[in-house]
């Protein structure tokens, strides 16, 4: 064996003499998951929205501190007493395929991303109608005054409409695909000059861009790598000049090596538990009938058993921040008005138990992921055995999210793990999602599977939706906030933290969505 | 003879069949592919919209007579992930594991053959002894752990071979190759030697053990007595009749080192149905993961098939057999 690895390590030493045909300004990252499509209307994940942001373009979009700025609009005002919003467009933008950008790009882009086969209808679920004003103004009515509606389609992006309808793609496919799947055509810093999926997506600057280019790039390719060593050897080895995300636990090693960078930022994703607040009796319990879980000062407990500071120090090895409600601070509407996060007092846990009438505690079922978030499976463990030290005996249930999902839909839990990063960048959309009373109807809270429900919470929310006033608006979600503190209704842990590796010559902005923006990066 | 053959292929068919249902009904415990298609800001209604356009909540074993119809007219469907047929997909991937398998096939029989031979000579040398603990290295580590091994060792710190990939490739005619290329060349070395790794091991193994049984033969030491040198005793005569067994173990480790390929091709991001397989059961991506296991299937019961019916000419005795009936 040994001579074998000779033979092999001779014969390539060989190899390498002959002299690199890199090009300076040659850019490659791998990520973790690769895009399912380049149709910027059928998925709404963030793989797809995040590379697609360098292709196609919206209205407006986020700027580096994650705030609202022109786009293909150069502005926007809202219509009336908040009848909708009039946006400007701007005057001269091509599309890559050299074809003219105008109003009526914008109507077929709404009506095209608010059909049924689109992923993101919901973004468009306050508008009652589009009306094009003339070629480069158009009026977006609501239902009601929409004071988000500009950042909320900030990842809604203008496709051609002469291009998608001569490519037969003016409806998204998500079960078949059609040609917008594989191809592209944005009016964004770069185009797709070749597209294979799984394998790589090579990508190059767009000359006729309306904006003034920030990169220094002159081609850049995506590879996705699934084995994060195998991703972490290609960044050390120099293949590829940025990975996303650096696994937690080797962070530190790479800080010490001078070829590579650490980004470090904070993103939007926060970590919480939940329970089966309408459920009649623990599913997974022995010894109990009813639900404990239906009383706050239960969940109360759980909050004050459970040792935050102690998982971010050991588990995300300090990488990650602590949060008290279902939004981090980066986000709009973040209530800076509640009080910090539950504090860890097992005493104080065990009195609340002792007081809701279960002082040795019970056993119940906790549901967890074990690939969807950083260390998900690791940090469920820590959580059982922090519980089981005020009495509440865990049974830890792990799985792959591809079956979590269904589990949690199905209410096979009396405890759940869940992350959630607002599409809207504000605290209005947990609200909406995760604590307003389920109602298929209305479509509300169609990720709170526990079934919470507050009165006050559900009749603040359209108001919430509907106010124009910053701080009126504000003192709404500080009071929300705090009902969903006072109650517990879900116990909010950390904020997962971003982790990218770079080589020491890229420089990049990391926004806390994880998008990779390529026009914001250099290569020295 | 003909009854025999056509026994022969009506049970393979059969095997198929089965393997096929057993296949099938796993996937259901894969999980669910929805969730995976659409969004955080997906409804119920969205959820049983798509679940009844991809005939989801359809009973199962409707799902598999659809999947069967379909697939016996070549028709392996749309993959969920891709939106692609799942045919083309496929034709894309295999050059690359067949390529893979191939030099990690033909390096594992070159190196297999000669290390056991040089150790069944000199079996008592400090050379054989280090190749054999050596090869111990080879079986008893698993081959994601020699991948990462060797990726480190020779991408990172020495930084002479690709960390991960397939280089750049050639396109002849619907196959694309990595023999045309400098950089296709240098990332196929790793993980052909990864993936050829425990073959080599094992052949050179059964080579040793064989050589070593031949030369106490009487017809060896005759050879020797009769003055013939040590080169032609090794090679004419004790090699070849070594070969008989070394040979039948070879054609059974073909679809052994194909199957195989998953964990390779994972660790390398070798772009071949491997990973194509383990990314589509991440994304729960049903007609891949099907057409894939049938695919092998099909390979394994292809390759028994044609050992039976060879079997069947090479050996008298089993037609006899077949005669006097059970």
């Amino acid at each position: 064996m040994l001579r074998l690895l000779c033979t092999a390590a001779c014969a390539t030493a060989l190899v390498s003499q002959l002299p690199a045909s890199a090009v300076a300004k040659e850019f490659s990252w791998a990520v973790t998951t690769d895009p399912q499509t380049m149709d910027p209307h059928a998925v709404n994940s963030s793989p797809v929205l995040g590379f697609l942001n360098n292709v196609y373009e919206g209205l407006v979009r986020r700027g580096k501190d994650m705030s609202i700025e022109p786009a293909l609009a150069t502005g926007w005002e809202p219509i009336g007493e908040g009848e909708g919003w009039r946006f400007f467009l701007r005057e001269g933008v091509t599309f890559q395929d050299g074809s003219a950008f105008d109003a009526e790009d914008v109507i077929f882009s709404y009506e095209r991303a608010s059909s049924p086969e689109s992923d993101t209808a919901s973004w468009f679920a306050p508008v009652s109608d589009v009306v094009k004003v003339d070629d480069y103004t158009v009026d977006f009515l609501t239902n009601s005054p929409n004071p988000i509606f500009p950042d909320s389609i900030a990842n809604w992006m203008i496709m051609d409409s002469g291009w998608a309808e001569a490519n037969a793609a003016s409806r998204p496919d998500k079960e078949s695909g059609n040609y917008a799947t594989l191809n592209a055509n944005g009016t964004g810093a770069f185009r797709v000059t070749a597209r294979e999926p799984g394998l790589r997506t090579v990508l190059e600057p767009y000359e006729g861009w309306w904006g003034e280019a920030e990169h220094n790039i002159t081609r850049a390719e995506m590879t996705p790598i699934q084995n994060p060593a195998t991703a972490l050897a290609a960044l050390l080895s120099g293949d590829v000049d940025m990975i996303n995300p650096v696994p937690i636990q080797d962070v530190e090693r790479l800080q010490g090596n001078p070829d590579v960078n650490v980004v470090q930022g904070i993103e939007a994703r926060v970590i919480m538990l939940g329970f089966g607040h309408q459920a009649e009796a623990l599913k997974y319990s022995a010894e109990t009938e009813d639900n404990p879980f239906g009383d706050p000062r239960v969940r109360k407990a759980v909050a004050h058993a459970v040792n935050v500071p102690a998982i971010l120090r050991t588990i995300m090895r300090g990488n990650a921040e602590p949060v008290n409600q279902l939004v981090s601070s980066a986000m709009r509407g973040y209530s800076e008005a509640l009080p910090g996060q539950m504090a860890y007092d097992p005493e104080a846990a065990k009195a609340l138990l002792a007081e809701a009438g279960y002082p040795d505690g019970f056993s119940f079922g906790l549901k967890c992921p074990n690939n969807r978030y950083l260390n998900d499976e690791a940090v469920c463990q820590a959580v059982t055995a922090m519980l089981a030290q005020v009495g509440l005996k865990a049974t830890l249930d792990a799985m792959p999210v591809q079956n979590y999902w269904p589990e949690l839909r199905a209410g096979n839990f009396d405890m759940y793990l869940l992350g959630w990063s607002p599409g809207t960048f504000d605290a209005e959309h947990p609200i909406r999602f995760l604590a307003a009373t389920p109602n298929t109807e209305k479509k509300l809270g169609s990720w709170n599977f526990g079934g919470y429900s507050n009165a006050r919470v559900d009749a603040l929310l359209p108001k919430i939706q509907s106010e124009i006033d910053d701080s009126t608006r504000q003192g709404m979600l500080d009071e929300v906030a705090q009902v969903l503190q006072d109650e517990t209704a879900y116990v909010p842990l950390y904020v997962q933290p971003l982790v990218w590796g770079t080589r020491s010559n890229v420089t990049l902005t990391q926004r806390p969505d994880n998008f990779f923006i390529l026009r914001w990066v250099s290569v020295k | 003879m003909l009854a025999y053959i056509i026994r022969r292929v009506a049970q393979s068919a059969l095997v198929l069949l089965i393997v096929g249902l057993v296949a099938f009904a796993m996937f259901r415990f894969v999980g669910d592919p929805i969730d995976n298609m659409l969004g955080q800001e997906r409804t119920a209604e969205d959820i049983e919209r798509l679940r009844a356009q991809l005939g989801l909540d359809q009973p199962f074993v409707v799902q598999y007579y659809r999947f069967l119809e379909n697939a016996v007219q070549g028709n392996f469907g749309v993959s969920y992930r891709q939106g692609r047929p799942v045919i083309d997909i496929l034709m894309e991937r295999a050059p690359a594991t067949l390529e893979l398998a191939a030099v990690s096939g033909i390096l594992a029989i070159i190196f297999g053959i000669a290390l056991g031979v040089f150790t069944a000579i000199k079996r008592n040398g400090i050379a054989a002894n280090l190749i054999m603990s050596g090869s111990l290295i080879g079986v008893s580590l698993p081959t994601f752990l020699i991948g990462i091994l060797l990726i480190y060792l020779f991408s990172v710190e020495l930084g002479w071979l690709p960390s991960f990939g397939r280089g750049d490739v050639v396109d002849l005619g619907g196959w694309s190759t990595g023999f045309l290329t400098v950089s296709g060349l240098k990332a196929l070395i790793l993980p052909s030697i990864t993936l050829g790794l425990y073959q080599m091991t094992l052949i050179m193994r059964l080579v040793r053990s064989e050589m070593l049984e031949v030369l106490r033969q009487d017809y060896i030491r005759f050879a020797r007595a009769r003055g013939l040198r040590d080169r032609a005793v090794h090679f004419r005569h004790a090699l070849k009749n070594t070969m008989v067994p070394v040979i039948t173990v070879i054609g059974l480790q073909v679809g052994a080192i194909i199957a195989f390929a998953i964990i390779t091709e994972t660790v390398f991001q070798w772009p071949g149905v491997g990973l194509l397989f383990i990314n589509a059961i991440q994304f729960v991506d049903i007609p891949v993961m099907a057409a894939y296991l049938m695919l092998i299937s099909v390979m394994f019961v292809g390759i028994n098939l044609i050992v039976d019916i060879l079997y069947f000419f090479i050996d008298p005795r089993l037609r006899v057999d077949r005669k006097g009936g059970h």
